[in-house]
């Protein structure tokens, strides 16, 4: 039994419908200009979207935003992707999930729920979202829970909520929650723009670990807990989506056809449509697809290093933002040239107001 | 797991035949390549079947001893179990596993 991490074959398409979202979480990786993706996709173009997916070998479909249950047409698009073979993954958080919505998307085929809280505690997360949805949240997930469908929870943290680590653990294991997701933030899109404010400190950092193993030794075979690491704290950078172009796919809500979804930020790179080329076409030799491709176009230090096949060289979309060139070594690495950018960006600032997300 | 336990899949998990033959395990957020035996294995598992009967299946199928197919097969219902992929379940008493 293996993973599946070392082919040239694109397993998962991310579909942002909408980066509408009734939230204003801080930090949100979707980029600031959101009013330039309202041109969204019709039903009729998702669904030849995840024809081509099925086509180039795809194995799950992740519906996601944006909240992509204000899409009005989510059931017909889950119902496409199973009718094509896919398994379905709805990432939402969760404060429109109703009894009726829920009941149409399992008739619909839907595998999998991931429904994202902001803390454990209404007054911290309500503060975080920027509106009142904690307990509708918990409605969703108890509704989720009972249903013949598996349900991820999800909490991504940061400076402002990294101490109630232990709560939120606690608030899954209460609900009888399977799978917990804790993901530190990642500095794309709204979260790069509020990098100080949500910059958590190396003590959280330290202490988020050893909560993590305790409770993992502590709750095993009844819940897993996948936790997802700081980035700028470690001495090499993540292995960002297996690599570029190898195995993702993400659609954003406008039709870019994009190798990870915080790319859209690159702007030395033209990304293609899926209204004026297939996503076959598009996936097999769009330049922005080959460009990063694999490792023939690795600088030194990753050129000649043995992790390179390992880690891919890190994050283009992170290399992008900290030194404006997507082509370099991932500043996150230690034996990047550019990683003293990284230590200086570790240096959050406590009681910093992030800035609200908006349209 | 026991051998008398008949496992059956958790919420969210999906057996997936691929085009070229192979045979993939569909999970929440991930999908894992199984290699023959786990795949054959895994086609027995309903619900119903104990899993002393889908090791007996599968040493059949590949022409070796219960006790040589157990080593590995117990091995990956035992991983796959404290994932909460597979459930164990005894039929008889209606017990719901997670």
């Amino acid at each position: 039994m293996t993973k599946l991490t070392n082919q040239l074959r694109p397993l998962s398409l991310l579909c942002e419908l909408t980066y509408r979202c009734n939230l204003q979480c801080p930090y949100c990786y979707n980029p600031l200009d959101l009013k330039a993706y309202r041109d969204e996709l019709t039903t009729g173009q998702w669904g030849t979207v995840l024809q081509a997916a099925a086509e180039l070998g795809v194995v799950q479909a992740h519906f996601s935003g944006g909240e992509p249950t204000l899409r009005a047409d989510l059931v017909p698009l889950v119902e496409a992707a199973t009718a094509v073979g896919l398994y379905t993954n709805l990432i939402t958080q969760g404060t429109f999930l109703d009894d009726d919505l829920l009941d149409r998307l399992l008739d619909g085929g839907l595998n999998h729920v991931q429904i994202s809280i902001q803390a454990p505690q209404a007054p911290l997360a309500d503060r975080i979202a920027g509106a009142i949805v904690h307990d509708k949240k918990a409605d969703a997930l108890r509704r989720v829970l009972t249903r013949e469908v598996a349900l991820t929870l999800n909490c991504v943290l940061h400076r402002l909520n990294h101490d109630s680590i232990e709560d939120v653990i606690e608030y899954a294991q209460r609900l009888g929650v399977r799978r917990l997701e804790l993901a530190n933030v990642q500095f794309y899109g709204w979260a790069y723009r509020n990098r100080t404010a949500l910059m958590p400190t190396l003590e959280q950092v330290r202490h988020g670990e050893e909560v993590v193993a305790a409770a993992r030794e502590r709750l095993r075979g009844s819940m897993e807990i996948v936790y997802v690491l700081p980035d700028y704290f470690g001495d090499f950078p993540k292995p960002c989506m297996n690599g570029w172009g190898r195995q993702f796919i993400t659609v954003t809500p406008n039709g870019y056809a994009l190798p990870c979804p915080a790319a859209a930020g690159i702007t030395t790179l033209a990304f293609e449509n899926v209204r004026d080329r297939t996503l076959v076409d598009i996936w097999k030799d769009s330049a922005a697809f080959v460009r990063y491709r694999g490792t023939d176009w690795m600088p030194e230090p990753c050129r000649s290093c043995e992790r390179r096949e390992l880690d891919w060289g890190g994050c283009r979309c992170q290399a992008y933002l900290i030194t404006g060139d997507p082509g370099v070594t991932d500043p996150a690495c230690s034996l990047s040239p550019d990683h003293a950018a990284i230590a200086s960006l570790r240096e959050g600032t406590s009681g910093a107001e992030p800035v609200y997300r908006r349209a | 797991m026991k051998p008398t336990a008949c496992p059956r899949f958790g919420k969210g998990v999906k057996l997936r035949h691929d085009g070229n033959g192979s045979i993939m395990l569909l999970i929440p957020e991930g999908a894992l390549v199984l290699n023959a035996s786990a795949a054959a294995a895994l086609e027995l598992v309903d619900g119903t079947r104990p899993l002393a009967e889908i090791i007996a299946a599968v040493a059949a199928q590949f022409d070796v001893t219960a006790e040589r197919a157990g080593e590995d097969l117990f091995e990956l219902f035992e991983r796959l179990e404290q994932r909460g992929l597979i459930a164990p379940f005894d039929g008889a008493r209606g017990d719901k596993a997670d």
